[in-house]
């Protein structure tokens, strides 16, 4: 089999040695370095601190990496952002968007500044199904919807745009256990659809479910990357839970050296 | 790609509480300011032709020329000065024309009606400079922070959407959902001018067109500044605060202050003062005359000339007169002349330290636009001279007297016939003709450039603040 190209044509985000050190000094990534494919998705682990937003933010050029760079199919964020930027969709940790704005103007705006100008009302409606989103709600005012159904409309957001790859800044943070449920199998079909999905999270339990590739930051620093398959009836839980508990480099190094 | 963002900032704001509140009130006061200037005209009008009435009735039955007493002129009303009232409420409307003295303005309409002077008129440049600039930052404060709490800023911003465009899409979309709220507002008080029976020529309409043109150019100027300081901070409430600053130190404090300053650094001696030197002349003057008079030596002493003598000394006395009169009128005329002139030059450093405050710009270039700036009161004695030397010329023409000497006029009625009254209506009319359009447009035009300025300032500081926003 002719790997090399295959690679070349799949490889949607990658971070290479990227390091970023805030104007104050914190070393908040370390020389990280990891890739997703289309058709992957990649749970990165870490507790509140790690770096794991710091990352995301790397990805969409709202920070210039102080070493290494972060790529989109290719292209480094910070060199070409905005090309860059157009293989990519992106759903934050908490969005508002506009209150004044129904679910369906929303999505018009998002999907339009995302280079999607043809979609009809049908597209919406379709997409906020989708998500999760009963139709009786498409046509209200955001501001009187609630966190999760928020987020589920910033989901539609991400999947109108069509790009080659996610970033999910905890996705699942609003979300009922129901709609979290109904979450893990929307990854599941984008993922199927081809789509290099990259997802932050502390939710070890429903990353579980469903994750092609585990990786665990610590204060800047990946110190465990593992594909699912290794971890097949490991407990992935204790350990991740031993290091969030205990924080602590040593312990969670000797963990990480068992599933190596 | 900027249509969906100006499409979605018009829709945005046009759909807020906030908007439909502000605008309200802000309507409501444009609409009150048209229905005010417009009533407070009517009445102006009327006070104006029953002035008129007046003067012209006290000369009926009089049968000579020579024996009018009083003549008065006025300062016709104008529709535009009651929408920007500028100075035409505190300079006197009515000039005495009959004698020979300095000219000068009385009865001006907060001296009449000492009320409004404590409360002003709510006209339509108060409205703007006031409410206008408060709008432009209640509804501009959050432009970028408020995306930015909400997450729709890093959300725009994941896309392909270059910066430049946001910002601009922003501008673009806020200033014309506004302009053409104000607009419409503004378009409704002016329907309501001819439905209250006040028509304006073109050359009016013309002048109220350019004054809303500098309206909007001075809301640009505030709304800019929200934008721009709204790209400097992170939190909407942090923005608030310092555009309220902002605003308190441009509408209310720079001209004010600046007023005060140049008022400390250029000395205008006041009329007093001048009185005074005049009097202390004039005393040291007499005193000389007294000495000169006791100089006077007749050419012969014989007892038989003494009407020779006579004639002598009131020649020797009249040509002292006349040099002690000229000496006075030299002296008059050059402090005079040196108290317009620090006059002019304390006026010149207060407006130009006052035009760092847009209010300034909005104030002199509206307020020359309508003709009631500070020069209304020169233009209308200048106009009032003008009309005297015509008035003279009349009287000359009527009785055959040259007035302009002045001095008391007494002429012996002979013949046993009563003589015919005069028709008062014969006198020529007081035609004010304000400055030409092209004339205040002229002297309008630095301040409009200098709003303009502004704007592009503030535009170009808020495209580069944004482009080195932090979005996260
Ligand atoms: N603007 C900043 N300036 C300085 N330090 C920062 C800044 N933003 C984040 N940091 C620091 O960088 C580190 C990583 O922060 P980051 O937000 O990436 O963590 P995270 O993994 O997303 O955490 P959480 O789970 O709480 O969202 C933290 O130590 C944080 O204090
Ligand atoms: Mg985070």
């Amino acid at each position: 089999m002719n790997e090399q190209p295959t690679r070349e044509t799949t490889l949607r985000l990658e971070a290479v040695n990227l390091t970023k050190r805030y104007e104050d000094g914190v070393l908040a990534l370390d020389h990280i370095n990891f890739a997703v494919q289309s058709g992957e998705l990649f749970v990165m682990l870490g507790g509140n601190g790690a770096g794991k937003t710091t990352a995301i933010n790397l990805f969409l050029n709202f920070l210039e990496p102080t070493e290494g760079e972060a790529r989109i199919n290719g292209i480094a964020s910070h060199r070409e952002p905005l090309k860059a930027k157009q293989h990519v969709a992106f759903v934050s940790e908490n969005v508002m968007l506009y209150g004044n704005f129904t679910a369906i103007q929303n999505l018009d705006f998002f999907a339009r500044i995302g280079g999607k100008t043809d979609f009809r009302r049908n597209d919406y409606r379709d997409v906020l199904l989708r998500v999760g989103l009963p139709e009786d709600v498409h046509d209200k005012r955001l501001k009187s919807f609630s966190k999760g159904m928020r987020q589920k409309c910033g989901i539609a957001i991400a999947i109108l745009k069509d790009a080659s790859a996610i970033l999910l800044d905890e996705p699942t943070a609003g979300l009922d256990p129901k709609a979290g449920h109904e979450f893990v199998r929307l990854l599941d079909s984008l993922r199927s659809e081809g789509k290099a999905v990259f997802m932050s999270t502390h939710d070890i339990f429903r990353a579980r479910e469903i994750a092609d590739t585990f990786a665990i930051l610590d204060r800047g620093r990946i110190i465990m990357q593992e594909p699912a398959s290794n971890l097949a009836g490991k407990d992935l839980e204790t350990l991740y839970i031993q290091y969030m508990a205990g924080h602590n480099n040593s312990s969670v190094a000797a963990a990480g050296g068992i599933h190596a | 790609m900027l249509r969906t963002v100006i499409d979605k900032e018009v829709r945005d704001i046009v759909t807020s509480t906030k908007f439909a509140v502000a605008f309200g009130v802000c309507a409501l006061l444009i609409i009150a300011a048209f229905y005010i200037g417009a009533t407070h005209f009517k009445v102006s009008q009327e006070q104006y032709e029953a002035s008129k009435a007046v003067n012209l009735r006290q000369m009926e039955g009089v049968t000579d020329w020579m024996q009018i007493q009083q003549h008065r002129i006025f300062l016709p009303p104008k529709p535009l000065a009651a929408l920007v009232s500028g100075v035409s409420n505190d300079i006197g409307r009515t000039v005495e024309i009959v004698g020979h003295r300095e000219i000068t303005a009385r009865d001006s309409k907060f001296n009449e009606e000492p009320i409004f002077a404590v409360f002003r008129l709510l006209d339509l440049e108060f409205i703007f400079q006031v409410v206008l600039s408060l709008f432009a930052i209640l509804l501009g404060y959050d432009a970028i922070s408020g995306e930015k709490e909400k997450g729709t800023l890093r959300l725009s911003l994941a896309n392909a959407l270059p910066r430049s465009t946001y910002i601009l899409g922003k501008f673009i979309g806020s200033f014309a959902a506004l302009s053409v709220a104000l607009l419409v507002a503004i378009a409704i008080g002016c329907l309501l001018l001819p439905t209250l029976s006040i028509s304006l020529t073109g050359e009016e309409w013309g002048r109220l067109g350019l004054i809303i043109l500098v309206g909007l150019l001075y809301f640009g100027v505030f709304l800019g500044a929200s934008v721009f300081v709204s790209s400097l901070t992170h939190r909407s409430s942090n923005s608030f605060l310092l555009l309220l600053v902002m605003w308190i130190m441009t509408v209310m404090v720079i001209p004010r202050a600046s007023v005060l300053l140049a008022g400390r650094a250029v000395d205008v001696p006041s009329v007093d003062e001048i009185d005074a030197e005049k009097a202390t002349l004039a005393s040291q003057l007499w005193e000389e005359f007294r000495a000169d008079l006791s100089g006077f030596k007749p050419s012969s002493n014989s007892q038989a000339d003494i009407e020779k003598t006579m004639d002598e000394f009131n020649k020797y006395m009249d040509s002292l007169t006349t040099l002690r009169n000229e000496k006075i009128a030299a002296v008059t005329d050059r402090l005079n002349e040196s108290r317009r002139n620090a006059q002019v030059s304390q006026q010149r450093l207060a407006f130009d330290l006052a035009r760092l405050s847009p209010a300034t710009s909005l104030t002199l270039a509206t307020g020359t636009l309508a003709g009631t700036s500070l020069d209304l009161k020169g233009h209308f004695l200048e106009e009032a001279l003008a009309y005297r030397e015509g008035y003279y010329d009349f009287m000359e023409e009527k009785t055959g007297v040259n007035m302009r000497g002045g001095g008391m006029f007494m002429r012996m009625s002979h013949g046993e016939e009563e003589p015919d009254p005069i028709n008062p209506r014969e006198l020529p009319d007081f035609r004010y003709q304000p400055a030409t359009l092209a004339a205040s447009v002229e002297s309008a035009v630095v301040d409009m450039g200098i709003l303009a300025l502004f704007n592009l300032l503030f535009f170009a500081g808020a495209v580069m603040a944004f482009l080195k926003y932090d979005a996260r």
